[in-house]
């Protein structure tokens, strides 16, 4: 059962209602239920900010990193730990903002990690300014005129080196979430899960969305499945772009 | 046979049973590096991370020890602030590690490399928020495969990372060391992966075997913990709005480090008959000071925090005069002032020059040894 993954006991989460992180703790949770992860054989890592509690409300062992940290600490584990499966989920802030330069370093390394980012566009848990992954005009607190500069290519990012594996989906698109999840736990190496998901009372709002639902709605109308095959993702894309699945150090 | 300062470090570091190594380049530490790289391409049970920057190594060292490693970094002060976040970080979730910094005259890039003593007040109160870390500083070539051997062992025991502070001209000091005999005693039902140690090092006569003590907590991924930076209760469960729950584990964690600094009260104390006057002086100035002993009595701690408020007291207050000599502004003199409750003198060695001339006019100014020979 993926709810003995859970500390039920926990419960209700910190999250707002009509919170993505919701959803995607219980997808995942589903994946790693599925392929047999659990406290005997798995870790995960997480950073700092609304994603980043999810670590605590997971029944195994679990380090909540500082602020954009996860991939050095994570790394390290897997290092010590090659049987270890180690797993770190966290948000776009922390990932690709504070602890850009660790994601570029880890992944230039290849080393055998999946990472789930949380993709809501703001940082969720300081009231909701604007990041890296901030569309352009967005507003936010910290962006009243609208973000003024192009959110960050997380997937040419990632598709630098010789070897990724880098996917894009939504909190809505669930089954297809679940599939990006199990794909990238499977990947011999660095894996990336880019997730939209929605923040709907520090972002969507502001931006006219009423509920959660509002904002799920219209990942549904905005995203779409990218042809088979492709090399590439287009904007509003979703789908898996992969390369060289060779052998990794620790693999 | 002759050993470097840095070396010794790295030596001792594996000697105490560390497995995990990640750093970044900077002088004066550098031979660190390089030294677990040659290990780490030997032995295949050392890991090593070249990281991209000091804020990567020191929380890889955070999550090897968590792993089940005991790790370590080395540093020089511009690497040891970016570090900063991350010592309080071990503080907080009980992580045991080991932090060197080899110091080099700052603030910011400074004069690389040039030694200094700028490091000591970041060494204890670098980190934002309340802690209580464990700091050492050797002053030789064997002392710093010693003392390194007790960070790991300070570390295991009060789960958190432990400051050994080095400077460039101790880092890079060369000294013939005889490296057969100091007994190293690992606890019984340990398994040791073979390193390929050569070198050995010997324990002046008269001191106990070097214990090492093991890892006690089990590794990450045996269990259902929580291992988080933020307020938590015994149960790694969130307690952030709790003053009781924050006031409890605070105390806790104090009266443990006391405890256990008890346990790592290092100093040396040479006397002086007729002196009306006691040096203080610690690292790399205390073997410069060392020729005055024939002249002053003098005090050199090398557990440097916890202060030795006590050894302080009870020598300080049988001497009309303490000065403190360090390779910095005052840092360790303000502190005794604070253990004494009275003015003490000042002898600052500033921009990595430090000699016996020097300290001698300075004394001199102040009127102190006047009259005495060496
Ligand atoms: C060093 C540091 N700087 C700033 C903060 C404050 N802070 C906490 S969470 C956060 C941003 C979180 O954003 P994101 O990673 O996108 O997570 P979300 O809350 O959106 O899930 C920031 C800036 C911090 N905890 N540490
Ligand atoms: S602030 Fe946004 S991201 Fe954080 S819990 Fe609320 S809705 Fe979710
Ligand atoms: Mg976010």
């Amino acid at each position: 059962m993926f709810k003995d993954l859970l500390r039920l006991e926990l419960f209700p989460t910190m999250w707002c209602p009509g919170c993505g992180i919701g959803t995607l703790m219980s997808q995942v949770t589903m994946v790693m239920d599925e392929l047999g992860l659990d406290h005997t054989n798995s870790a995960v890592i997480s950073g700092i900010g609304c994603t980043g509690r999810m670590a605590g409300y997971m029944n195994l062992d679990s380090v909540y990193t500082l602020h954009g940290r996860t991939l050095p600490v994570a790394e390290a584990v897997k290092m010590v730990q090659p049987d270890l499966k180690v797993i770190v989920i966290s948000g776009d802030g922390d990932l690709t903002s504070i602890g850009g330069n660790h994601l570029l370093h880890t992944a230039r390394r290849n080393a055998n990690l999946t990472v789930l980012c949380n993709t809501n566009e703001v940082y969720g848990l300081t009231g909701g300014h604007a990041g890296p992954t901030t569309p352009k005009g967005a507003k936010t607190i910290s962006t009243p005129e609208g973000a003024a500069y192009e959110p960050l290519n997380l997937q040419n990012l990632l598709k630098g080196g010789s070897t990724y594996f880098y996917a894009r989906t939504t909190v809505y698109h669930q089954f297809h979430l679940r599939r990006c999840v199990k794909e990238a736990l499977a990947w011999p190496g660095f894996s990336f899960v880019d997730i939209t998901s929605q923040c709907i009372e520090n972002y969507g709002r502001r931006l006219g969305f009423k509920t959660g639902y509002e904002m799920l709605a219209w990942f549904r109308e905005k995203y779409k499945m990218a042809p088979d095959g492709a090399e590439s993702l287009g904007p509003f894309e979703l789908g898996i772009v992969r390369k060289g699945q060779t052998e990794t150090k620790d693999a | 046979m002759l050993v470097q300062g840095n070396q010794a470090v790295f030596l001792g570091a594996v000697k105490a049973g560390a497995t995990f190594f990640a750093g970044y380049p900077i002088s004066p530490s550098s031979e660190i590096l390089v030294l677990a790289a040659e290990h780490a391409a030997r032995n295949s049970v050392f890991k090593l991370i070249q990281s991209e920057d000091e804020i990567g190594a020191v929380n890889a060292i955070m999550g090897a020890s968590l792993a089940g490693a005991k790790s370590f970094t080395a540093t020089s002060g511009p690497g040891f602030s970016l570090m900063q976040e991350a010592v309080g970080y071990g503080h907080q979730v009980e992580i045991p590690t080991v932090i060197v910094d080899v110091q080099r005259v700052g603030p910011a890039t400074g004069m690389p490399t040039m030694p200094a003593q700028q490091d000591l007040l970041q060494a204890m109160h670098g980190s934002s928020g309340d802690y209580y870390p464990l700091v050492f500083y050797p002053n030789s070539v064997e002392e710093c495969y010693r003392y390194t051997i007790l960070a790991f062992n300070a570390a295991e025991e009060s789960l958190s990372p432990v400051i050994l502070l080095s400077d460039a001209f101790l880092g890079h000091l060369i000294e013939t060391v005889d490296l057969e005999a100091i007994p190293v005693l690992y606890p019984p039902g340990i398994v040791w992966h073979e390193h390929n140690l050569d070198l050995d090092l010997v324990v002046p006569g008269g001191m106990a075997p070097l214990e090492i003590v093991s890892r006690q907590r089990p590794p990450l991924g045996t269990g259902q913990r929580a291992f988080t930076g933020l307020t938590h209760d015994w149960r790694g469960q969130q307690r952030t709005a709790d003053a009781g729950v924050y006031r409890e584990w605070l105390a806790g964690v104090k009266k443990r480090h006391q405890e256990i600094a008890g346990n790592y009260r290092f100093y040396e104390y040479i006397d002086h008959p007729t002196s009306d006057t006691l040096l203080i002086a610690f690292g790399i100035v205390s073997r410069v000071v060392r020729p005055l002993a024939s002249r002053f009595a003098i005090f050199r701690p090398i557990s440097m925090a916890p202060l030795l408020a006590d050894e302080l007291r009870e020598y300080g207050r049988r001497f009309k005069n303490v000065v403190v000599v360090e390779a910095n502004d005052g840092q360790y003199a303000q502190l005794v002032e604070w253990a004494l409750r009275r003015e003490v003198r000042r002898v600052p060695l500033l921009g990595g020059r430090m000699n016996i001339p020097l300290i001698e006019a300075e004394l001199g100014r102040m009127g102190i040894g006047e009259g005495l020979s060496v």
